[in-house]
């Protein structure tokens, strides 16, 4: 009987060793979905070679003893793909938690998806604001700045200019039209005698704007809000120069002063249309955002985006919360994501607790030429806090039916 | 509610959104014409024409650089274009028009992918040469001088096709093989070239869509897509194959779209497809004959 209780305990002790190292020997493990592919992969490959370069700098030390590896999956901008590619990193990859993705109606399909498995969610692009908003949960966080965001720092930027008779233009999809319902709402609250006269809505992708331009200059508004995203900006910009627009009417649209936008364009892009972003890697000018650009450019050769600026937010959040959580463990790590505060670029950004949503400030500038750069960048900048533009806790829980 | 001024401004810009569209067209309904090949692939030259275009401005200072390209980047794609006929496309000309359009759709997703390879995924600009940046007032009305540019090149292009096929020996062959192909090798001329040439002209005019839509858009993947698929319905709405019949299906379409932008912006990306679908129910087979 004695021999048999220390055959036991040898057993146990062995199977007890064997269970820790291979704790030990696990790896945290990231699955990334975003559109690889297509004219949206220009912001896709942006976060993840900042991703890429913030896991290096972060696996030096480690987490949790261990490292945190990343596998990644073509959603071809596609929610059907997206949500296919999903649910393969969930069962037969057995990631951790989910990062992406640019597309909106991706990830809301994938936070759908994140909430039935119970899977943590990060989205890093996608801006529709239903994502932390309405359509939140326990499982999904934002790092991205979303359109209830720019459409409330729009509406105090326009209301503080003398413009009256409005024309709203944009992208018919569901992102184009939540930016300009977000900027006219609270223009329309903060300066009530503003009038819309009119909307011009292409389709995603028209290449030739200039015959929506045309037709807004005989309508002759005060300001023209254009309402758009990735190549449409650049669209923009180049048939307001084409038509001369912008030297006839102010314009506002609200990633003009993206660098993705500006850069192609050159000394040829229009001066003077204002624009707001949550990053330039020219502003603010601090040692960790220096820091953050020399290594990307030395890295990439090109500077980071406002893509790259959310993948960095959204490693460390992600190394610090498991380091926090003690575990590899999706329910203590959404606890430890909850309020949590990482040091950015641009200063401390906080995970909000009630809604899962990043505190990021937004800076609003117009379009400038400047000799050091072969390209316009935002000048004038004028910073808003993240909690000013941000809807309060009682008005997310009152969106999400007082869950 | 309009004045004269925007209404003719607004013409103008259609008529020039046309003249681009005429120009891929054309050559997508020259190479159904003879070849009877539903070519996918097609948008795919139009956006290496454009990227090319790119390129080769970026390699030389000033206007030059958009002149050069004008014609060398167009060349470029036919140079693509007869390697990828006397490699792969001469090989299939019999099979089912479904496979073609299967193995076309293949093509253009590979011709996407090496675009990215060559080009990367970042957005490109092309600026207009100096003689033609910028907006003159017509009529009170402001408009882009580059449109007027195109405006000019449109009907200088439909008249060197004109020319070419009409009034050169290879043209004639061409057309009669749009006919009636089996004729024409019966006659003994040899008809893989005839075809190699008339797939080689339609992708150059594809070539020069994508050289002349350069400094009008921004350059990305996935340009390809947006215009393929305007471009089929203007070559079946013109009556496949017929050149004449790819311009009167363009000016349909850029006209109807810039006047649906200036009388109902809101839903003005519904207006030339209405006009499609007008034109397809009082006539099935397109406005002008069809040589299918």
């Amino acid at each position: 009987m004695k021999k048999f209780t220390v055959w036991i305990l040898f057993l146990v002790t062995l199977f007890v060793l064997f269970l820790s190292n291979a704790n030990a020997q696990r790896t945290i493990k990231v699955g990334i979905l975003d559109p690889y592919t297509g004219p949206a992969a220009v912001f896709a490959n942006d976060a993840l070679n900042s991703f890429k370069l913030e896991l290096n700098e972060i696996n030096k030390k480690g987490v949790l003893g261990t490292k945190i590896e990343f596998t990644t999956r073509d959603t071809k901008f596609k929610v059907d793909v997206g949500l296919s590619a999903a649910k393969e990193l969930v069962m037969m990859e057995k990631v951790d938690l989910l990062v992406g993705t640019i597309n909106s109606a991706v990830s809301l399909a994938v936070s759908d998806y994140a909430k039935v498995e119970k899977i943590p969610f990060i989205v890093w692009i996608s801006k529709s604001e239903k994502i932390t908003g309405e359509k939140g949960h326990r499982y999904v966080f934002s790092t991205a700045e979303n359109t209830y965001m720019a459409g409330k720092t729009g509406g105090i930027a326009l209301s503080k200019k003398p413009f009256l008779k409005y024309w709203i233009a944009g992208d018919d999809y569901e992102y184009g039209h939540a930016i300009a319902d977000g900027i006219w709402r609270n223009l329309k609250a903060l300066k009530p005698k503003v009038e819309l006269i009119g909307q011009s809505w292409w389709k995603v992708g028209e290449p030739d704007l200039v015959p929506y331009l045309t037709s807004i200059l005989a309508a002759k508004p005060d300001a023209v809000i254009v309402c758009g995203g990735g190549a449409t900006m650049t669209n923009s910009l180049k048939a307001c120069k084409a038509t001369g627009f912008h030297e006839k009417i102010p314009v506002y649209m609200h990633t003009a002063t993206d660098h993705a936008v500006l850069k192609p364009l050159g000394k040829e892009a229009p001066e003077g249309v204002m624009g707001t972003m949550d990053y330039h890697f020219y502003h603010p000018d601090t040692l960790a955002n220096r820091a953050f650009v020399k290594a990307f450019q030395d890295a990439y050769g090109n500077p980071p985006g406002f893509p790259a600026f959310h993948a960095y937010v959204t490693a460390h959040l992600i190394a610090k919360a498991f380091a926090k959580a003690g575990a590899i463990d999706k329910e203590k790590f959404i606890n430890a994501m909850e309020g949590m505060k990482v040091d950015s670029p641009v200063g401390e950004i906080e995970m909000r607790a009630c809604d899962h949503q990043a505190v990021l400030p937004m800076f609003l500038g117009v379009t400038k030429k400047v000799p050091q750069y072969d390209f316009l960048i935002s000048s004038d900048i004028i910073t808003f806090s993240g909690k000013d533009i941000m809807p309060t806790c009682e008005e997310i829980k009152k969106v999400r039916g007082g869950s | 509610m309009f004045g004269p001024a925007e209404l003719i401004s607004q013409l103008l810009v259609g008529i020039s959104r046309s003249m681009i569209l005429f120009i891929v067209c054309a050559g997508l309904s020259f190479v159904l014409g003879v070849l009877r090949v539903p070519n996918i692939a097609h948008g795919s030259l139009y956006m290496i024409g454009a990227f090319t275009t790119f390129s080769i401005t970026k390699m030389f200072a000033g206007s030059a650089g958009f002149w050069i390209a004008l014609i060398v980047a167009p060349l470029l794609v036919a140079v693509v274009s007869l390697v990828a006929e006397r490699a792969l496309f001469c090989h299939l000309y019999e099979r089912e028009h479904l496979m073609l359009l299967l193995f076309t759709f293949a093509i253009s997703l590979i011709l996407g992918d090496l675009v990215k390879i060559v080009w990367g995924a970042e957005y490109k600009s092309v600026s207009a040469p100096a003689l033609l940046k910028g907006s003159i007032s017509l009529f009170g009305a402001s408009f882009p001088r580059y449109n007027l540019f195109l405006i000019l090149v449109g009907p200088l292009v439909a008249i060197a096709i004109w020319l070419f096929t009409n009034k050169t020996k290879i043209g004639k062959i061409s057309r009669a093989a749009a006919v009636d192909r089996e004729m024409v090798g019966v006659l003994g001329i040899n008809v893989s070239w005839v075809f190699a040439i008339a797939f080689v002209i339609g992708c150059y005019l594809a070539g020069v869509g994508g050289a002349l839509v350069a400094p009008t858009v921004s350059i990305t993947l996935g340009m390809d897509h947006t215009l393929i698929i305007e471009a089929f319905l203007i070559v079946i709405i013109g009556g496949l194959g017929n050149m004449w019949g790819a311009l009167v299906g363009s000016l349909i379409f850029g006209i109807t779209h810039s006047f649906g932008v200036l009388f109902w912006p809101q839903f003005a990306i519904v207006f030339p497809y209405i006009a499609v679908v007008i034109v397809l129910l009082l006539r099935p087979k397109g406005l002008l004959k069809s040589v299918w």
